[in-house]
């Protein structure tokens, strides 16, 4: 609770800011005080008709015209105030921007001094040349094994082939049919179940269509 | 006489408890329970009135002339009975004293200031009006508080209400009063955030 003022200062900018808020008050109050004026008048020229009196009622819209044209000179003037006030948050808002983007780059930097891409490129290189190194002995081990094991494996498999033979060469031979001593003879089928099938055809065709 | 002690409502929307209906109501009681539920009753029905038509002054002036804002509770015209102007000074000050309203100006006893809502609440109020209308870390002019364009949660508080609530804020570093030259102006930030 004690630890210092928690909100931030008011500078000279802020001041500024503010009174420029008040005038822009003052003339809003000052439009409002106009918008009196012109409805009183407005009610004291109906009166004044309702009366008889033309010419009071006139003489009371004619100060309301004149009022009418103060108010909108006043419209300008509030607008150009406006239109500064909103600019000045504006570039407030854009100051508030650009503080945060140096910030950022400079942790950015401080960053970058300990990565710099020197170091980075080495790192890698090293860690390249380990994979290539861890590959070559991966291939000499993998190529002593070979050599050894590959006659033996070849051995292994002829060993294997004769066995297989061995075994299957009583039941290999089938009992082949005699090869025929005569002409064969065609024996004529029935035809009629052929025969029918087309006749058959045709109605089935007549439907569908 | 059923039909007297209807609730009724005013033109202006509010319902008025049946009690209001009781010509003794308008009389100042002397026997103190009676006296103490008779004034409970009536400062109850002023700040809830007050509440209702967002009115932040009362004056003694408003039982004195008729025809001001406070007629539709000070007068009831279906029972004839009219709240007297020394039955509303007791009123008045039996409010100061329970802390409900303060007279404002100070050191007078004329007007006060009805605090239908405390300060602390009128405080949260104010910041969350800040917060919701994206209005923190801006600077503000009271009169943007107080006079909106379009009515907010804010509008019509009087100043010195309006400063309170603000001081309040500060305490707790979310709000920082700036004096313009021809006014005041406020800061609002977004709670700290520590625990």
């Amino acid at each position: 609770m004690g630890s210092g003022p928690s909100t931030p200062k008011i500078t000279a900018q802020d001041r500024a800011i503010l009174d420029l808020k008040l005038q822009r008050d003052k003339i809003k109050q000052y439009q409002r005080r106009i918008q009196g004026i012109l409805d009183r008048e407005h009610e004291i020229a109906k009166t004044c008709l309702a009366q008889g009196h033309k010419d009071k009622a006139l003489l009371a819209l004619r100060r309301r015209k004149y009022q009418e044209t103060v108010l909108s000179k006043t419209d300008g003037q509030l607008q150009t105030l406006e239109e500064l006030v909103s600019t000045i948050e504006f570039s407030l808002v854009e100051q508030a921007v650009l503080h945060g983007l140096k910030q950022g780059n400079a942790v950015l930097a401080e960053i970058h001094k300990e990565m710099n891409i020197e170091s980075v490129e080495k790192l890698l290189g090293e860690t390249q040349d380990a994979i290539a190194y861890q590959r070559e002995i991966d291939e000499m081990l993998s190529n002593v094994i070979t050599n050894d094991d590959e006659e033996a494996v070849q051995q292994e498999l002829l060993e294997l082939q004769r066995e297989a033979i061995a075994q299957e060469e009583p039941d290999v031979r089938v009992s082949l049919p005699t090869a025929p001593t005569e002409e064969p003879v065609h024996q004529p089928q029935e035809e009629v179940p052929a025969e029918r099938e087309p006749e058959r055809r045709p109605e089935r065709v007549a439907l569908e269509a | 006489m059923s039909k007297s002690l209807q609730k009724q409502t005013t033109a202006s929307g509010f319902i008025l408890p049946s009690i209001h209906a009781l010509p003794p109501f308008f009389t100042l009681q002397l026997h103190p329970p009676s006296q103490a539920s008779q004034t409970a009753h009536w400062t109850r029905l002023i700040l809830s009135y007050a509440r209702h038509r967002r009115l932040f002054t009362l004056r003694l002036e408003d039982a004195e002339v008729p025809g001001g804002e406070w007629d539709e509770i000070f007068h009831n015209s279906r029972i004839n009975r009219r709240l007297k102007p020394t039955h509303l000074a007791f009123l008045l000050s039996t409010m100061v004293e329970q802390g409900q309203a303060i007279w404002d100006p100070p050191k007078q006893n004329r007007v006060v200031l009805l605090h239908w809502r405390l300060p602390e609440e009128w405080a949260e109020v104010l910041h969350e009006w800040a917060t919701s209308t994206g209005q923190l870390n801006t600077i503000l002019t009271f009169y943007e508080i107080t006079d909106p364009p379009i009515d907010s949660a804010m509008s019509g508080i009087p100043t010195s209400l309006l400063r309170r609530a603000i001081s309040i804020l500060s305490k707790t570093g979310r709000a920082q009063i700036i004096e313009g030259a021809e006014g005041g102006g406020v800061r609002f930030f977004a709670p700290s955030g520590k625990p």
